[in-house]
C-alpha cells in the first residue's frame, strides 16, 4: 500500500512538473494549438458553403487531433533526453511512475487542445451536434488511446536519429483501431443516428490494451 | 569531522556486488569479468585516465546501465542519488521547485526551514535564489543545487562523478565535509582525477581493472 502511495505521489509530481515547465516554455502547447487552428481555419475556408457529409467532418476532426497531437507529444521524452534531465528522472523515480506521469500529462494536454479546437471546429464548419454526450465520450476514450500510444511511441523514438518522421509513422498503425470506431461514433453524434454501445466498448478495450502494453514494454526501454 | 565507525554501523554497512561483470562499447571491452565488493561506511574512489570507464563504472554500480554479462547486486531497499555532469536538473524550474520535485519523488516533504538549511550546507543562498529559475544559475551554483538535492533525498548510495568540478574553495570544502560526515552509513563512490577529491577517499579503485 505504501509502495502504491509513493508511486502515486511520483506520478503526481511528474505531471505537476511537466505542466509547470510546459506552461513556462509553451512550445509544445503552442505547436499543437497553432497546427489545429491553422488546419481547421484553412479547411473551413476552402469548403465554405459546400455541402459536406457528417462522416467527412468526423474524419476531419480526428485527423486534426491526430496530427496536432503528433506535433505536440513527440517531444515528451526527447525534450528531457536533450536537456539531460531524463537520466536524472530515471534515477530518482520509478520507471512506471515516469510512464504514467507522462501519459497523464499527454492526456491532459490533448484534452486542453480539444477544449480549444472543438468549439472552433463546430462553429467554423457549422456542425450541429445531435448527441453531445456521445461526442464527449468518444473524444474522452479516443484521447486516452492517443495518449497511451503516443507516450509509448515517444519513449521508443527517443533514441532514434530521425524522430520527427518516425513518430507519426509508428503512431498511426497503433492508433488506427481507435480512430475507425471513433470516426464512426463522431459521425453518429453529428447526424443523430442510432448507435450501439459496443463501439464505445471497443475503444475503451483498446485503450486498456494500449495502457497495459505500454506498462509492460516501458520496463524494457 | 571524521568519526570512527562503531560496531553497529559496521554491521549495517552495505555492499554493492559486481559478479563477473563484463561491458563493451563496440569492439572495446571496458570491463571484462569483473568481480568485486564495494563496501559501505567509506568513500571509495574510482580513478583512471580519460576514457578508462570511471563514469561507466558508477552507472553500472547504480544499475543505471546494464552489463553485457554478469550481474550487479545492490543492497535491497537502498536508494540511490547522484551528482554527475551528465545528470542535469530542470532549467525551467526554480531552485526550490527542483528541490521539492526530487524530494517528492522520494516521498519526502521539505519545509521552508529545511530549504534554507540545505542551502547553508551547500553554500547556496536559497533565501535570495530559491525562486530563481536554475537556467539563470552559474555552473557552480547548479553544482551546489545538485548536491543540495542529493542531501535532501537522504539516499543510501551516493554516486559522485567529479562532484567538486566548477566549485570554488568554499564549495569544495563544504562538499568534502558533507561527504566525510555522511560516509559511515552510506555507500559512497567517487569517480575523479582530482587530487583533492582522491585525498578524501578511504579506498581507491584504479581503472582499468
Amino acid at each position: 500500500m505504501k509502495l502504491f502511495g509513493s508511486r502515486f505521489e511520483q506520478v503526481a509530481a511528474i505531471v505537476r512538473k511537466d505542466f509547470i515547465i510546459g506552461l513556462r516554455r509553451r512550445a509544445s502547447f503552442a505547436t499543437m494549438m497553432m497546427f489545429a487552428l491553422t488546419a481547421v481555419a484553412s479547411l473551413s475556408l476552402s469548403t465554405g458553403g459546400a455541402f459536406v457529409e457528417p462522416k467527412f467532418f468526423a474524419a476531419l476532426l480526428w485527423v486534426v487531433i491526430f496530427f496536432a497531437a503528433s506535433a505536440g507529444i513527440s517531444g515528451t521524452f526527447d525534450d528531457e533526453a536533450t536537456a539531460g534531465t531524463l537520466q536524472t528522472l530515471k534515477l530518482y523515480a520509478a520507471a512506471q511512475a515516469i510512464l504514467f506521469g507522462k501519459m497523464i500529462y499527454v492526456f491532459l494536454s490533448l484534452t486542453a487542445l480539444t477544449i480549444f479546437i472543438l468549439p472552433i471546429f463546430l462553429i467554423l464548419f457549422d456542425v450541429a451536434v445531435e448527441k453531445f454526450f456521445l461526442l464527449l465520450a468518444t473524444i474522452f476514450f479516443g484521447l486516452i488511446g492517443i495518449a497511451a500510444a503516443g507516450t509509448l511511441t515517444a519513449a521508443l523514438t527517443t533514441s532514434a536519429t530521425v524522430k520527427g518522421g518516425l513518430f507519426p509513422i509508428l503512431l498511426f498503425p497503433i492508433t488506427l483501431p481507435i480512430f475507425l470506431p471513433a470516426i464512426t461514433l463522431t459521425e453518429i453524434s453529428f447526424a443523430g443516428d442510432a448507435f450501439e454501445i459496443s463501439s464505445l466498448v471497443v475503444i475503451a478495450a483498446f485503450d486498456l490494451i494500449l495502457i497495459t502494453a505500454s506498462s509492460i514494454l516501458y520496463d524494457y526501454l | 569531522m571524521r568519526r570512527k565507525m562503531d560496531a553497529s554501523q559496521q554491521r549495517n554497512a552495505s555492499v554493492i556486488i559486481f559478479d563477473d561483470v563484463s561491458l563493451s562499447f563496440g569492439r572495446r571491452a571496458l570491463f571484462k569479468n569483473i568481480s568485486l565488493n564495494l563496501r559501505g561506511g567509506q568513500v571509495i574512489g574510482i580513478t583512471g585516465s580519460n576514457g578508462a570507464g570511471k563514469s561507466t563504472f558508477l552507472k553500472l554500480a547504480g544499475k543505471i546501465i546494464r552489463p553485457d554479462s554478469g550481474e550487479v547486486k545492490l543492497p535491497v531497499e537502498k536508494k540511490i542519488a547522484a551528482v554527475s555532469p551528465e545528470m542535469k536538473i530542470y532549467d525551467g524550474l526554480t531552485a526550490e521547485e527542483n528541490l521539492f520535485f526530487f524530494t517528492e519523488l522520494r516521498g519526502k516533504t521539505l519545509s521552508a526551514k529545511n530549504i534554507l538549511e540545505l542551502g547553508g550546507r551547500v553554500g547556496l543562498d536559497l533565501k535570495a535564489f530559491g525562486n530563481v529559475r536554475s537556467e539563470n544559475f552559474s555552473t557552480g551554483m547548479k553544482q551546489r543545487l545538485k548536491f543540495a538535492i542529493l542531501l535532501s533525498v537522504d539516499a543510501d548510495i551516493w554516486l559522485l562523478d567529479e562532484p567538486t568540478a566548477n566549485l570554488d574553495d568554499d564549495g569544495r570544502e563544504k562538499f568534502f565535509n558533507e561527504i566525510q560526515a555522511a560516509k559511515f552509513d552510506k555507500i559512497i563512490l567517487l569517480a575523479t582525477n582530482d587530487k583533492a577529491e582522491e585525498k578524501i577517499c578511504d579506498e581507491i579503485i584504479r581503472l582499468p581493472l
